[in-house]
């Protein structure tokens, strides 16, 4: 069995957890602040309706029951009563419409933070993530947000504003019943503290089973070859159900106690009721002799007894809104500590010091760059290089040797510690250029839109020539549409050559003069090998400048110059 | 909805259970009406009392009736709700176990190739949003609703009772007209949205799964600013189909109250002129328009309900599709092998559905007792060609035979439980000695006799509590439990270093005596002990 984790440490996380991702709501709150506010106003107005149906119904019962006003008598009020239900209708309309708007902006807000905290991470810091884990922070984590700034918020501020107007209310009506209502419900915040733990507790109890239930369930499904292997699957079904309902067993025992505390504000709302009915009964039946009552009437006494349960009301929505805010806290946390994780300076991407640019725009040069990912273990120390635009240069030596992180510092996805780097007289990755890595990178979507990915205004006749020369003709003339053809038609992907050869298309449409290619032919199959050489070769023969690292023969003999990356050192082999 | 059909079906199979929840949330629905309308009816009684009393005419009026139906009323509505919720809650869990077991059924028995297509975490977790959204259609769509359409009746029934029919017709149509405003209209008019928004949500998933593969791209071309855009139009397009449902259900929950008010406003308007003709009397007339108030609440959960059918119903027609039942395609020629050969493969094509072939013309024939190798590089097919042996993969072509066998895939898998369980998948009656047998012959009875829970040592999700190497040893252990004339070892020594491996062959070699054994593993020094080698070329 999974050891449950301690009730108390549960506790503590989750009250620093609110202490840390509430002001960091708030910020993002501020933005939406005017739909909140029309939440609340819309809330309120549809609350101040129910107030005046309430008076206008007790009004009409009181006339026509006590004093015998004949319905055609009552013609202004009923047409006042048909004219306040309206209004409220249409306030509790407008109210769901700008929650629904209310955290749209919050979310833009959130998401546009997310990428620009991707983009200062850069590409290389960046893949030490899973692209699983980032994009699900990215969708549901901050659609997590939604419920706390769409319902929470707003519901927070009306439960305070409508049981406050109604308390006034009938304490003009009527203070002891005031009174009453006063004692059923003895401080507004206590109550809401109480049904905000009782809601929390409920919820992360709740969610914790339905996950640790759910990941064993999906884990016998992720298994289900090696059960039906063995011949098991038959027991591993009883194994779910019994699991299962062991699991019940022990979430029915926190919920019995869980929902007591629902249960308590249910029962202070009832008998606050009860004991409003009939202290007003008595009242106006003249046997109570103190106090307020004796100015009772049917109309006030009827009013109050309609207003108690709208007294309680918006604290029961709060309620239920609980779990929008345990939601957001929990998605907050996780947001904040993605946003919160330090940017390595050495990982930014480009836009470095764009200091007057130098003269030298012809050549490659590296001065005195020294890089290490730990102290006194430097992968690079007091690095010189010098590379003419228009070499092809292959960089190769032992796996580990820093090939790929050279790579990288040419493309600015890292920054040296110390040193200067310059790209055809620029900073590195301040201008666009080719980039390969060792996955090919493709969109679902048509061979078009893959291309014009990175050449938005590429014409389809570039297209086209740019599939040819890396050897994807055949494939595309097999297709109907053309270069408008779905990459990947009747769940037919493409093998990684072909994938590699796509991303390799891509460097042809575009007019780089820098192109930077990680090992472009590690596990190729031998047909798509003399596709990139080929390619390569055509990208090498237009000028271009080409970096890449490789162990692959072919590709040193296409290279003008090989350097040996090895040991912190880069030498001409 | 013929999609929900069979999750209906599921769920109706507890009929007690769901009878006596309804019924308790028709209780406490009815207990909260009952308290307010009560109340009102007492409170008009004493105010049409005391004025006869306050005029010195002799009145009698019984206060303990309505006082103790008043207090009753306040007490079982909170016990009733408390009740409730707890029994509910508990069928909702009772659900869940009838759903994930039905659901594990099916899939079992589901296609295997289909499902091989559908293994990815993310398949996973709709998997398990797909099931939480059938196991409350009970609690928030079918007992809200069934509650809401009695109440009205009970309501419509009581005014024909206190009332004339003229006005029960009245308040039923008023009624109906919310009830149908509160759930048929809200289904219909947000069901092409709700139903779409899983799947516009995945591609927005892929969208930013790509952009993050492709960020190095995108950086060094300069797009990942403009991408990210692009991205964040999707997203909005997402989110505002999600308002646009809040916002009609919305709407629609608006109408179904003004609906319900404006029943209560008439049952007075009528009551009122009942009252001057002595038809009603005063308290009966007030009763009956609060009664109606009450009904509000109850109809308060159903739009949010009927808003999110679409998105069920969606989840419902995933999960139909992903257990569809084993389709009987044409099965390969199988031939019996013959006296002394455990394995006969003859003209074989292996192809994964919906890619290239891999191999064809694949001719094997093993004897029993036999052991041979099988040595092919990463991608020249090796695993595809031990999952055809296996019978997991249906050959493209040709015919094959073989023995009862057992087989270690080239992947480990392991489940999140003891070391028990795990192992006693292979042979679910092996004695304790026969575990540790295994443990040894795979180095791992010392690794786990010093474990303080031995054989129930916790293996963790996956295995995780375990190195590479002892996973994999494991797993090992447990195909070597499974007795069985035929062995079909894929990359059996994967993540083992030198010695290691060369010491379990060794033992192996003795503990195998006389079963067949097929070992397919990249290179020669990862096999164990073979009598021959073949080597797959591409």
């Amino acid at each position: 069995m999974v050891q449950p984790q301690s009730e108390a440490g549960d506790a503590r996380s989750t009250a620093d957890r609110a202490q840390q991702v509430n002001p960091w709501l708030a910020a993002l709150a501020r933005a939406s602040r005017p739909w909140i506010g029309a939440t609340v106003i819309a809330g309120s107005v549809a609350g101040l309706a129910t107030i005046v149906q309430m008076a206008l119904l007790a009004a009409v019962i009181h006339r026509g029951v006590i004093e015998q006003v004949p319905v055609t008598g009552l013609t202004t009020l009923f047409a006042g009563l048909i004219l306040t239900l309206v209004i409220r209708a249409l306030a509790q309309g407008l109210q769901t419409r700008f929650a629904a708007r209310c955290s749209e902006q919050v979310r833009r807000d959130a998401r546009r933070r997310i990428n620009r905290h991707w983009r200062a991470t850069g590409p290389v810091a960046l893949a030490h993530t899973s692209s699983g884990t980032l994009a699900r922070e990215w969708i549901d984590h901050v659609e997590a947000l939604h419920g706390y700034f769409a319902r929470f918020l707003p519901q927070l501020a009306l439960s305070v504003i409508v049981p406050l107007t109604i308390l006034a209310v009938v304490f003009w009506l009527d203070w002891l019943a005031a009174i009453f209502l006063l004692l059923s419900a003895p401080l507004i915040p206590l109550f809401m503290a109480l049904v905000g733990m009782g809601a929390e507790k409920l919820n992360q109890q709740h969610f914790e089973t339905i996950s640790r239930l759910s990941g064993q369930f999906l884990d016998k499904v992720r298994g289900l070859t090696t059960l039906q292997l063995f011949g098991q699957t038959g027991s591993a079904t009883d194994l779910i159900e019994q699991r299962s309902d062991h699991y019940r067993r022990i979430t029915m025992k926190t919920l019995r106690v869980a929902f007591l505390s629902s249960a308590v504000l249910e029962f202070f709302a009832s008998v606050a009721i009860a004991v409003i009915a009939i202290y007003i009964g008595f009242g106006l039946l003249g046997f109570i002799t103190f106090g307020p009552s004796s100015e009772l009437t049917l109309f006030s006494g009827l009013l109050i007894l309609l207003l108690a349960p709208e007294f309680f009301q918006p604290l029961r929505t709060l309620s239920q809104h609980y779990h929008d805010r345990a939601a957001a806290l929990g998605a907050g946390a996780e947001l904040i500590d993605r946003l919160n994780s330090p940017v390595d300076p050495r990982c930014t991407n480009g836009v470095a010091t764009a200091d007057a640019d130098k003269p030298d725009a012809q050549s490659i040069s590296l001065s005195s760059v020294t890089l290490g990912f730990q102290e006194n273990n430097c992968l690079f120390r007091d690095l010189s290089l010098h590379v003419e635009k228009g070499e092809v240069i292959a960089l190769t030596g032992p796996s580990g040797g820093g090939k790929s992180t050279l790579l990288h510092l040419l493309a600015g996805f890292m920054a040296p510690d110390r040193g200067e780097i310059r790209v055809l007289g620029r900073a590195p990755g301040s201008f666009p250029f080719g980039w390969l890595g060792q996955k090919g990178f493709l969109v679902h979507g048509t061979w078009a839109d893959n291309l014009r990915l990175t050449t938005p205004d590429a014409s389809d006749i570039a297209i086209d020539s740019a599939l040819r020369n890396v050897g994807l003709g055949p494939l595309l003339d097999s297709r109907q549409a053309g270069i408008y053809s779905a990459v990947s038609e009747d769940g037919q992907g493409l093998s990684g050559g072909q994938a590699r050869r796509l991303s390799l298309a891509r460097l042809f449409l575009a007019d780089y003069d820098l192109i930077l290619l990680d090992e472009p032919t590690a596990g190729l199959d031998s047909d798509s090998e003399v596709f990139v050489l080929e390619a390569l070769h055509k990208l090498a023969v237009a000028g271009k400048t080409l970096i890449f690292s490789t162990h692959h023969q072919a590709l040193l003999t296409l290279a003008n110059r090989v350097l040996l990356v090895s040991g912190g050192e880069v030498r001409d082999a | 909805m013929r999609e929900l059909r069979p999750w209906l079906r599921l769920i109706f199979r507890r009929p007690g259970r769901l009878l006596t929840g309804g019924v308790l949330l028709f209780a406490t629905l009815l207990c909260g009406i009952a308290l307010l309308a009560v109340s009102g009816w007492f409170i008009t009684e004493t105010a049409l009392t005391g004025i006869l009393l306050a005029a010195g005419t002799a009145a009698a009026i019984n206060l303990y009736v309505p006082g103790g139906a008043i207090r009753f009323f306040a007490v079982a509505r909170t016990v009733f709700r408390y009740l409730e919720r707890v029994y509910n809650h508990d069928t909702v869990l009772r659900l869940l176990t009838d759903i994930r077991v039905a659901l594990f059924t099916r899939l079992a028995s589901a296609h295997r190739r289909l499902r091989n297509e559908l293994t990815g975490a993310q398949w996973l977790s709709r998997l398990t949003s797909d099931v939480d959204a059938l196991d409350t259609l009970y609690l928030r769509l079918i007992a809200p609703a069934a509650m809401a359409a009695l109440s009205t009746a009970l309501v419509v029934a009581l005014t024909a009772v206190l009332s004339d029919y003229t006005t029960a017709a009245g308040v039923g149509l008023i009624l109906l007209g919310a009830l149908a405003i509160a759930t048929l209209a809200v289904y219909i008019r947000t069901r092409a949205l709700a139903f779409h928004q899983s799947d516009r949500q995945e591609s927005l998933r892929t969208a930013v799964i790509e952009h993050i593969d492709g960020f190095a791209e995108l950086t060094a071309a300069g797009r990942t600013g403009k991408h990210a855009a692009w991205l964040m139009r999707q997203a909005h397009r997402v989110t505002t189909a999600q308002a646009r449902i809040d916002t009609r259900v919305g709407w629609h929950l608006a109408g179904a109250q003004l609906l319900i008010n404006l029943a209560a406003v008439f049952a007075l308007w009528a009551g009122l002129g009942l009252l001057q003709s002595n038809a009603v009397s005063g308290p009966v007339l007030v009763l009956l328009p609060i009664a109606l108030l009450g009904l509000g609440e109850v109809f308060a959960m159903l739009p949010e309900a009927f808003g999110k059918l679409g998105a069920t119903k969606a989840s419902a027609v995933r999960l139909n599709r992903d257990c569809v039942p084993v389709v009987d395609t044409d099965p390969p020629d199988t031939v019996d092998c013959p006296e002394g050969i455990a394995v006969m493969a003859r003209d074989l094509a292996v192809r994964h559905p919906g890619h290239v072939v891999v191999f064809t013309h694949f001719d094997l024939r093993v004897s029993a007792g036999e052991r041979i190798g099988i040595i092919g590089h990463s991608g020249s097919g090796k695993s595809s060609l031990a999952d055809t042996l296996a019978g997991l993969l249906p050959p493209a072509h040709g015919a094959l035979s073989i023995r009862p066998l057992a087989y270690l895939t080239q992947t480990t898998v392991l489940f999140e439980d003891t070391l028990r369980a795990n192992l006693l998948l292979g042979e679910p009656d092996a004695s304790d000695s026969q575990l540790w047998r295994v443990l040894e012959l795979v180095e791992l009875g010392d690794r786990f006799a010093s474990e303080p829970r031995q054989l129930d040592t916790w293996l963790g999700s996956g295995g995780s509590r375990l190195s590479g190497g002892e996973a994999r040893r494991v797993a090992l252990a447990r195909v070597l439990l499974k007795e069985a004339p035929v062995l079909i070892l894929d990359e059996p020594f994967t993540g083992l270093d030198t010695g290691t491996r060369e010491r379990i062959s060794k033992r192996l070699d003795g503990f195998l005596a006389g079963r067949t054994v097929i070992s397919l593993a990249h290179g020669p020094d990862a096999l164990p002990g073979t009598d021959r080698v073949m080597y797959l070329t591409a």
